[in-house]
């Protein structure tokens, strides 16, 4: 950038001293289509070829969306199926507050991680010029009518002004790029506001008496508020961030995208009944239990002058976490939750001596410890608490919504199994690499649908008696622990790109090997293997399409099976897997698009 | 040190037991639920019929599955060899310096990219489903290509009665063919002379080709000979078979070792061996201790197994030649509609692609060529400009460039991910079962339902998908290497 204005400075001195500015080659669309198009007899052939490929492809493709006989009603009457399948009407303001939540998120962070992206006018000007270049085709190419067509033709002449104006007039011109993103989102929810779309008349395959509204009309007062909990919180953030330290907003915001599924799923959407005279006798003893003893505990642990006895006491504990756990499977009756706790502190116990050391750092681990334990006590009570929303089969979720629930669960689960996996391989100890490249390279060399199949279906014979894994929740699992064989081939790659020279130097500051490889190590390989993991993402986001296979209703099936299979839409298979297909690419693509950009951002392949 | 060892002991422990407690756990609740594991599956006849393959009524379990692991290669290799030549040329076109193919390729490869090869399969089996009726004279050309709702029928080539006697001589062709084309080849580098290696390596093959379509007959004699190599291999006892596979373990470890202790030796001697190196080495023995367990002890049938195929082989090859057995070599024959009951139906002649088998193809093609197009885009990328440039500097022409200069570096970035490709090509095949295709994994879930035999159907899956893994690995590995640069 500033190596640019520089240069800019030094050429408008060259004016003022009177020289010549070097020389600007000849440009103009005659020039670029010689040189891009017709460089040679070859490449105007190409060119020819080419552009007969487009306009088939496209001319057919718009002929075929807009076509007469396109049974997109399908779509239109079934939005509400398709993305939270037969989540109860009356009850369905849970679905929007988990969607606020996730925008005030969303806002949040954009204040808090100062996203001050900009946008020249250049630029906005020939994403002007590229929305007209669209409209133009679609007018040239769809079977409108005349009418539609010259409204096109309008559209896209204001919109060729305004990329003229940008482009020449205002060419310096910067916008954030954060108020073209809400412009947009505003223009999009104003339009609900305006056209009614959508239609309402065909709910669960039956025909419905018609009711007033349309999907637009029903949705535009929720998405207006979603959008201006996504700004209020924009500026909240921007007003608090200056006043809190910035590693503690940015912890807390993290902490709570790592929360916002189990909360969202567990906590809202799953409305549980919580009984309070079981809460106050039982749960809350408990935690308080753990916290106060835990954090003693721990306090020992952490000094610093423990030395080795500390590790062996922390042995013990996992140790003895790890019978207590198996006792129960021989009939010693206790609560989960107090299993889950011991373990827990056990490994709690097991990090001590890498955060051993000043006070005001053991503080922070106790705090930690506490936080923790509040947060896994809180979960596991709501999730062993009975729903109380009413709905159709066993599971809440079905659809769009499933689809998102099992890709970002698996992600969250397969990571810290995926990195223990990759950690596992590069270690200098045989039996745990022997394991790891064991169970990597099974689990690379089959489908993941033998593997679903196997967690669908057999799963629940390997369980001891009583304990019952959904289909929901094993095909989870199955898919985190097939993701984490992947994801811990792509951090491998990273661990592998750390020089010597690093583990020497921490070992030389007297770094144990816990404290090397999580303040040295770990945060230096994720930092390179950003772009393969990006890709895994997409690749799990893109697998989750398999549920359909093992019968779940997940996005796809509601489209290919369930709106295609309604007596008033026979024959719409085609329209609804397009949608699908469309919905699906909207979402990789910008992730696929973002990751580019963070990457810039991280300056990868630059040092 | 010792804590250390002791950790991983003790994890090694907890796996184990953890794994023998799921096992028991499972053990007791198949018995609770009156299913006891066993392979008998295998050989009763299943009762199901198949989509389509080289059998679809199949006798017995085992002759099922393999009908779907033909069926499973059979798309995985046409989809290999399509899916390479689309994604090489789209790859190519991406770099290419004309704007409009230039955008095209990056359209294809963004839409293709980002949308899920399960949607993509369905969709195209959709389409397919919108095609015209089969009908009698049905299609764009009769007789010759047959468009149709239910598939697409081509003419076909196919070996016919004297083809394995004609494949003798090509064979020995192939052979002269080869010592042909490397004396031209070494004539060549050392006079400097053009000599035409390779075309007259390929013309000595295709002459013995043609004359192999008049001689073959003569061949037959062969057939007698296998019949009686099988028989001999039909009479080795199966004790012989167990040692010769035990000493060809025993040796493969005592290779590594020794190659093992090799790399480790430096000019003073030994280098001191670490713990981790004396694990390998004990690893390495316990490993071929295991296998002779294995083939003695755990699963006998093995060797018999081994006996039995190969002697079968012989046999095989034995019925395909008869002394003057004339015949053509190749054969072709066009695709036909008949009338099987109430409608018509492709006949067995002729290529038919079916609508399943078409739909899981365009999917598996299409998908797997973007991904292939962005690796071979960025081989050619890896390969530095220089490199063009002094090639043309020493006056070698652009194609020579390219062949000698430019494809043999860019090949070597681009054939480890490409190795990746293969193998995802060959496991996304699985998606078969979501169109019908009787691949592996439909046919083993149909014999599941049938039989109730999840498990051992399950584990025959991975133990195919895992050797087709290890296979396309070594193939890939074997070209690697000779790919490789030569280090000093």
């Amino acid at each position: 950038m500033d190596e640019k204005r520089e240069q800019l400075d030094w050429v408008a001195a060259a004016e003022v001293e009177g020289e010549k500015p070097p020389e600007v080659p000849p440009h103009g669309p005659v020039v670029w289509a010689r040189e891009n198009l017709f460089s040679s007899v070859g490449s105007g052939i190409l060119t020819v070829a080419g552009l007969i490929v487009a306009l088939g492809f496209f001319k057919g493709m718009l002929g075929y969306i807009f076509g007469a006989d396109r049974k997109w009603d399908a779509v239109a009457t079934n939005l509400r199926l398709y993305f939270t399948q037969a989540y109860p009407e009356d009850q369905y303001v849970r679905v929007w507050v988990a969607v606020g939540v996730a925008m005030a998120l969303a806002g949040l962070s954009a204040a808090i991680w100062r996203a001050n992206g900009r946008i020249t006018g250049y630029k906005l000007g020939g994403g002007s010029f590229g929305l007209a270049g669209g409209l133009l085709t679609l007018l040239l190419l769809s079977p409108f009518s005349w009418r539609a067509r010259l409204i096109y033709l309008l559209v896209a002449l204001v919109f060729i002004g305004i990329g003229q104006y940008l482009r020449s007039v205002r060419p310096k011109l910067e916008v954030p790029a954060l108020g073209v993103i809400v412009g947009t989102l505003a223009v999009l929810v104003g339009s609900l506001w305006v056209v009614p779309y959508g239609k309402h008349t065909f709910v669960d395959g039956q025909v419905q008496p018609p009711r007033p509204g349309t999907v637009a009309m029903t949705t535009k007062l929720p998405w207006t508020v979603m959008l201006l909990v996504m700004i209020v919180a924009y500026f909240v953030g921007k007003a608090v961030r200056d006043k809190v330290s910035p590693g503690l907003a940015k912890g807390l915001l993290s902490a709570g995208w790592m929360l916002l599924l189990p909360i969202d799923y567990f906590v809202i959407l799953r409305d549980p009944a919580l009984d309070y005279g079981q809460v106050f006798r039982v749960d809350v003893p408990i935690f308080l239990a753990f916290a106060v003893a835990g954090s003693a505990i721990l306090w020992w642990l952490s000094s610093p002058h423990r030395g080795e006895i500390g590790r062996v006491v922390a042995g013990a504990m996992v140790i003895g976490a790890g019978v207590f756990w198996l006792a129960a499977a021989f009939g010693l009756s206790v609560r989960q939750i107090v299993r889950i706790d011991l373990v827990m502190l056990a490994v709690v116990a097991l990090a001590a001596p890498t955060f051993a050391g000043e006070k005001a750092i053991r503080r922070k681990f106790i705090i930690g410890w506490v936080v923790i334990l509040a947060l896994v006590n809180y979960l596991a009570m709501m999730v062993n608490t009975p729903s109380t929303v009413d709905v159709p089969g066993s599971f809440p979720l079905g659809g769009f919504s499933l689809t998102l629930l099992v890709a970002s669960a698996t992600l969250m689960m397969s990571f810290p199994i995926g990195l223990i996996l990759a950690l596992g391989r590069t270690s200098k100890m045989p039996i745990f690499r022997l394991l790891s490249t064991t169970y990597i390279e099974v689990i690379r060399g089959v489908p993941l649908i033998t593997i679903l199949i196997f967690f669908k279906i057999i799963l629940n014979l390997f369980l001891p008696d009583g304990m019952v894994l959904g289909n929901e929740m094993a095909a989870i699992l199955g898919y985190s622990l097939f993701s984490a064989a992947y994801l811990a081939e792509n951090v491998r790659g990273g661990l592998q790109s750390i020089r010597k020279g690093q583990y020497e130097a921490a070992a030389a500051l007297g770094m144990s090997t816990p404290q090397t490889t999580s303040f040295i190590v770990l945060p230096q390989a994720l930092r390179a293997v950003v772009p393969p993991l990006v890709s895994g993402v997409i690749a799990t986001f893109k697998e989750t399409s398999l549920l359909f296979i093992i019968g779940l209703f997940d996005f796809l099936r509601i489209g290919y099976v369930v709106v295609g299979g309604q007596t008033a839409f026979v024959g719409s298979q085609r329209e609804n897997l397009l949608f699908v297909a469309f919905i699906y690419w909207i979402i990789t693509f910008s992730i696929s698009r973002s990751s580019v950009q963070l990457e810039k951002k991280l300056g990868l392949g630059e040092r | 040190m010792v804590i250390k060892w002791i950790s991983q002991v003790v994890v090694l422990i907890l796996v184990v037991v953890g794994l023998a407690f799921f096992a028991a756990q499972a053990g007791s609740n198949l018995r609770a639920k009156n299913i006891d594991t066993s392979w008998r599956f295998l050989s009763v006849n299943p009762g199901i019929q198949l989509g389509e393959g080289i059998d679809v009524n199949p006798e017995t379990g085992a002759r099922a599955l393999w009908v779907g692991m033909v069926n499973t290669i059979r798309v995985s290799v046409v989809g290999l060899i399509l899916a390479t030549i689309l994604g090489t040329i789209i790859g190519v076109a991406r770099l290419s310096k004309n704007w409009i193919v230039n955008k095209l390729s990056t359209t294809y490869i963004e839409i293709i990219r980002n949308v899920p090869l399960l949607v993509q399969i369905l969709f195209w089996a959709a389409v397919i489903s919108n095609w015209p009726e089969l009908t009698h004279g049905a299609g764009p050309i009769d007789g010759w290509l047959i468009i149709t709702n239910k598939g697409i029928g081509l003419p076909r080539i196919f070996p016919s009665i004297g083809f394995y006697q004609w494949m003798v001589v090509v064979i020995v062709g192939a052979y002269v063919g080869r010592r042909v084309y490397n004396k031209r080849e070494t004539e060549r580098e050392e006079t400097g002379r053009e000599t035409h290696a390779l075309v007259s390596g390929l013309g000595v093959v295709l002459a013995f080709a043609a004359v192999g379509l008049l001689i073959h007959p003569v061949f037959g004699f062969l057939g007698p000979v296998f019949t009686a190599i099988g028989d001999f291999v039909g009479g080795i006892p199966v004790f012989v078979v167990q040692l010769l596979l035990s000493a060809a373990m025993v040796a493969a470890a005592a290779l590594w070792i020794k190659r093992f202790l090799d790399n480790l030796r430096t000019p003073a001697g030994l280098a001191k061996l670490t713990d981790d190196d004396i694990f390998r080495i004990v690893f390495a023995g316990f490993a071929a201790l295991m296998g002779i367990v294995l083939v003695f002890i755990v699963w006998p049938g093995l060797s018999a197994w081994l006996i039995h195929s190969s002697r079968d082989f012989f046999h095989f090859l034995g019925d395909k030649f008869e002394w003057l057995r004339t015949g053509r070599p190749l054969d072709a024959e066009r695709p036909a509609i008949t009338q099987t009951g109430r409608f018509p139906n492709f006949s067995s002649s002729g290529l038919v692609i079916t609508k399943a088998f078409g739909a899981l193809l365009f999917g598996v093609v299409l998908y797997t060529a973007a991904f292939i197009a962005e690796i071979v885009r960025a081989g050619i990328l890896a390969v530095p400009k220089g490199q063009t440039e002094a090639a043309g500097a020493l006056g070698l022409s652009r194609g020579l460039a390219l062949r000698k200069v430019v494809l043999p570096q860019a090949m070597r970035v681009i054939l480890p991910p490409m190795g990746n490709q293969y193998l995802n090509l060959v496991k996304n095949t699985s998606l078969a079962i979501a169109v019908g295709f009787a691949d592996l994994v439909q046919v083993g879930q149909t014999l599941y339902n049938q039989t109730g035999r999840t498990l051992e159907v399950v584990a025959i899956w991975m133990g195919f998908y895992l050797a087709m893994s290890l296979l396309i690995s070594v193939i890939v590995n074997f070209f690697n290497v000779r790919l490789r640069i030569v280090e000093r």
